[in-house]
């Protein structure tokens, strides 16, 4: 000890925390490390908003370049003809909904036998073929111009093919190979000659259509009950409206010109507003997010009713009247729900609560429910359900932190006036701490609409907006989303495609919506600060 | 002393069927003289868990007049006066061990007795203003509306009447419907006297009402006291002697959780019976 002690005071001064690392004092080591994770953070952030972007930046290119092909190979052209077409199918449609109400009419009002309804419709079902047949000139017109559209847009893909594939040998620096591989442009004036040369055709083949429709429908049988004649009315005027459109169809076709050339923007609205996502189609790939964008949003939305009051609730519970030991037991189970693996849960789901859920809906004594029975076992209902699941531990945190913040000079004020506990929680602890539960159900919404495991598994995947019109009964529709689309495609897709870049799009329409919900959400705890000062 | 009704039970007619004002208050003070003992506090022994707060406290309080409670930090001042509208019964292991505190001869603690209406009965206003985040007139109809009050003319009035009293009204009267934490610190106190008396309490306790204020606000809360005593029993717990000298009929001296003097101000302050309280009150120590 003594030995080691300096001797003089200049170097006892100096020998003070001498230790250094690289010429750096402990402190300035400590504060490397913690400066360096955070700089770390900050920076993985910023690398992935920029690769996002990146990536989903050239999506609007190729999609004007895919929109650009639907033009020139003629498929646009065709698609207004099949338009028409589908138009007229969904018209048939409502006649077998027609007839399948006459049938039951006829056999619970008039107790006739099913065999008898049946006979007693032939008229009508003579009636519906007739109309449904109507349509033969123009179904053959349209197979016709399918095919040929569909080889021109080969041609053209079997062009592009060889030209990057030319542009690949180029780059490896074979030559030779490279001006083997022949590329012959399309002529596509000469190749749409054929398409646009049957526009007298069609001209033919729609006054035909037309003329058969009007014929069919004079020969429609009177409906044996007013309700139902009434929607026979209602079918002829759908009818009468359907062909009032055919002149607007031909005017399209008329003033088509492949060369008119393909709005940028049409690029990005075809994504942001298109009803359709189809890929690896034959015919023509669409890239709209809103079926997804739905889809995310109705299960959401369903999560939400179910996981508000549930956690909300629980959260008033333990802070305001459950006693020590019920906090003790409640907290942690609550809060042990966001351990569960969500693929455990989505597996849960499928297994468990799918089958329960239909189970329950068959139940003939809640058939009143809306929706109720229904067949796909899973659908928003059940993905909504898990989710509610999912979300409840954040809001049940976040909202008790946000009723503990009350300060407790509130509370002994309100007792102190002679309210019970219920009045004060009621009057006086939600309505202060409202904003923070606000925000803790926002920040649930967050935490949902990210969701990805568990609605890939139990949403049902069908990519379609659901059907509005079924009013609350749409919760029973299956619906794809917008994390399942990721998740389910990204595997799939070729890198640097438009699919791929699509699916980039997709993440990034997510990443702004779960930003806003966070950014309202603090807006929100910001005030509330302020207001409890 | 017994001089009514027993009027804590919840047997009694429920409050909504009382229409009492603020000039003239509660049917019992009425009947009571000012000076008689309206509260009755008797050997009282208080606990926080193990720890005893309060040593066989016994001390009357009078009807109409104010009683200062003074002594050093930590004495059991707030504990004594959170005893009378039994606040402490939010606070787990806090009771009473022994004796009892009767108020108009009906002993508190009694289990038939409704606390609710004890505290409808005995108001309190606290260290810090706490106004609650919502409008001055919400404010203040606070606790009628608990009481099922909705006539909304009744509660206009009620709202006027406890803000004069509260010498607060000619300051907010254009600004009823913005919040309470708008006001200053001093306004944002007589507001929640003015809270207190809206509910026609008989006793009004508060405590160090004036700590977090500025001289002149705590000028203006003294004034409203003064104003206060001819129609309420108030219990008031200060730290400021002046204060206590200033506005107190009578005074208690507490030490340790003991009751060491209790007389009227007068004599506490110039002739005091006990060298403690000599010494505590010409700020010898404390
Ligand atoms: N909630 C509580 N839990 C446990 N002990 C408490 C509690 N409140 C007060 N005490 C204790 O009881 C004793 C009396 O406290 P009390 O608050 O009544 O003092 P006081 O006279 O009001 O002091 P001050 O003038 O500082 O307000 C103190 O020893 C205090 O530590
Ligand atoms: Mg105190």
């Amino acid at each position: 000890m003594a030995s080691s002690r300096p001797t003089e005071g200049t170097h006892f001064i100096a020998h003070k925390g001498t230790f250094r690392l690289f010429g750096l004092t402990l402190g300035d080591c400590i504060k490397f490390f913690f400066g360096g994770n955070a700089v770390v953070s900050v920076v993985v952030l910023a690398l992935i908003t920029i690769f996002l972007f990146r990536e989903g930046a050239g999506f609007f290119g190729e999609n004007r370049e895919n929109l650009e092909v639907y033009r020139q190979a003629g498929l646009e052209y065709v698609d207004y003809i099949r338009t028409q077409q589908d138009d007229h199918t969904a018209l048939t449609r409502y006649l077998s909904d027609l007839r399948v109400r006459q049938v039951n009419y006829l056999t619970q009002q008039k107790k006739l036998s099913l065999a008898a309804a049946n006979a007693a419709l032939a008229g009508f079902d003579t009636f519906a073929d007739q109309y449904g047949d109507a349509v033969e000139p123009i179904r053959t017109l349209v197979s016709d111009l399918t095919e040929q559209a569909t080889a021109i847009k080969e041609k053209f893909t079997v062009t592009e093919d060889r030209k990057t594939q030319r542009a690949q040998l180029l780059a490896a620096g074979q030559t030779e190979a490279a001006a083997k591989i022949e590329t012959v442009p399309i002529d596509f004036v000469a190749e749409l000659k054929p398409i646009l040369g049957t526009l007298p055709a069609y001209r033919e083949a729609a006054a035909e259509f037309s003329r058969r429709l009007n014929a069919v429908i004079a020969t429609a049988p009177a409906m044996p009950e007013p309700a139902l004649q009434a929607r026979l009315e209602r079918f002829k005027e759908l009818n009468a409206e359907y062909l009032a459109g055919f002149p607007s169809v031909l005017r399209n076709l008329e003033s088509w010109d492949f060369r008119a050339p393909v709005p940028a923007s049409r690029a990005f609205t075809s994504f942001l507003f298109g009803h359709e996502w189809r890929t690896a189609s034959f015919w023509q790939d669409w890239y709209g997010v809103i079926p997804l964008l739905v889809g995310s949003i109705m299960v959401s939305v369903v999560a939400l009713v179910l996981a508000v009051p549930l956690g909300v609730g629980a959260a008033v519970y333990v802070n305001q009247i459950a006693s020590p030991f019920e906090q003790r037991l409640i907290k942690p189970s609550i809060e042990f729900i966001s351990a569960i693996p969500s693929v455990v849960l989505g597996f849960f789901g499928i297994a468990v609560l799918g089958q329960l859920l239909r189970a329950l809906s068959q139940v003939p004594g809640l058939a009143w429910v809306p929706g109720f029975p229904y067949a796909e076992r899973l659908n928003i209902l059940t993905a909504g359900c898990l989710l509610a699941f999912i979300a409840v531990p954040t809001i049940f945190t976040l909202a008790e932190d946000a009723l503990n913040n009350v300060p407790r000079a509130f509370t002994e004020a309100s007792f102190a006036l002679g309210a019970t506990r219920l009045q004060t929680v009621v009057k006086i602890i939600v309505p202060a701490s409202l904003s923070g539960i606000i925000s803790a159900v926002l920040l649930g919404l967050g935490r949902v609409i990210g969701e990805t495991m568990v609605v890939l598994l139990c949403a049902g995947n069908r990519i379609a907006i659901p059907d509005f019109t079924a009013g609350l009964a749409v919760i029973t529709q299956p619906v794809h989303t917008m994390t399942g689309i990721i998740a389910q495609e990204m595997g799939e897709v070729v890198q640097g495609s438009i699919h791929y870049r699509a699916l980039f799009m997709v993440g990034l329409v997510l990443f702004f919506l779960s930003l806003g919900i966070n950014y309202v959400a603090q807006g929100i705890v910001r005030r509330y600060r302020i207001s409890i000062g | 002393m017994v001089t009514s009704a027993p009027s804590l039970m919840e047997t009694r007619p429920s409050a909504s069927v009382r229409h009492p004002t603020v000039a003239a208050p509660a049917t019992g003070a009425a009947v009571a003289p000012a000076g008689a003992t309206l509260v009755d506090i008797d050997q009282l022994d208080f606990f926080y868990g193990a720890l005893q707060a309060l040593h066989g406290v016994t001390l009357g309080i009078e009807n109409r007049k104010v009683t200062a409670f003074i002594g050093p930090s930590g004495c059991g001042k707030s504990t004594l006066l959170r005893c009378l509208n039994r606040m402490n019964d939010l606070i787990d292991g806090a009771r009473v061990a022994k004796g009892m505190i009767k108020i108009r001869g009906i002993d508190i603690h009694r289990p038939d007795v409704d606390v609710i209406e004890l505290r409808k009965r005995v108001g309190m206003v606290f260290q810090k203003s706490n106004p609650f985040p919502k409008s001055i007139h919400e404010n203040i109809t606070y606790g009628l509306k608990l009481q099922g009050q909705t006539n909304k003319a009744r509660l206009d009035e009620v709202v006027e009447t406890s803000l004069r009293g509260a010498a607060l009204w000619d300051e907010v009267k254009d600004r009823l419907h913005t919040s309470g934490l708008g006001l200053s610190g001093g306004q944002q106190q007589r507001l929640c006297i003015a809270r207190a008396l809206a509910v026609e309490p008989e006793v009004i306790l508060m405590d160090e009402p004036c700590s977090a204020l500025d001289p002149v606000a705590t000028a203006k809360i003294e004034e409203l006291i003064q104003e206060l005593r001819t129609r309420f029993t108030i219990v008031i717990v200060t730290h400021n002697m002046q204060q206590a000298a200033r506005v107190s009929d009578k005074t208690a001296f507490f030490y340790l959780g003991k009751l060491i003097e209790y007389a009227d101000t007068r004599t506490i302050f110039m002739n005091p019976a006990h060298a403690q309280t000599e010494a505590y009150v010409s700020g010898r120590f404390g």
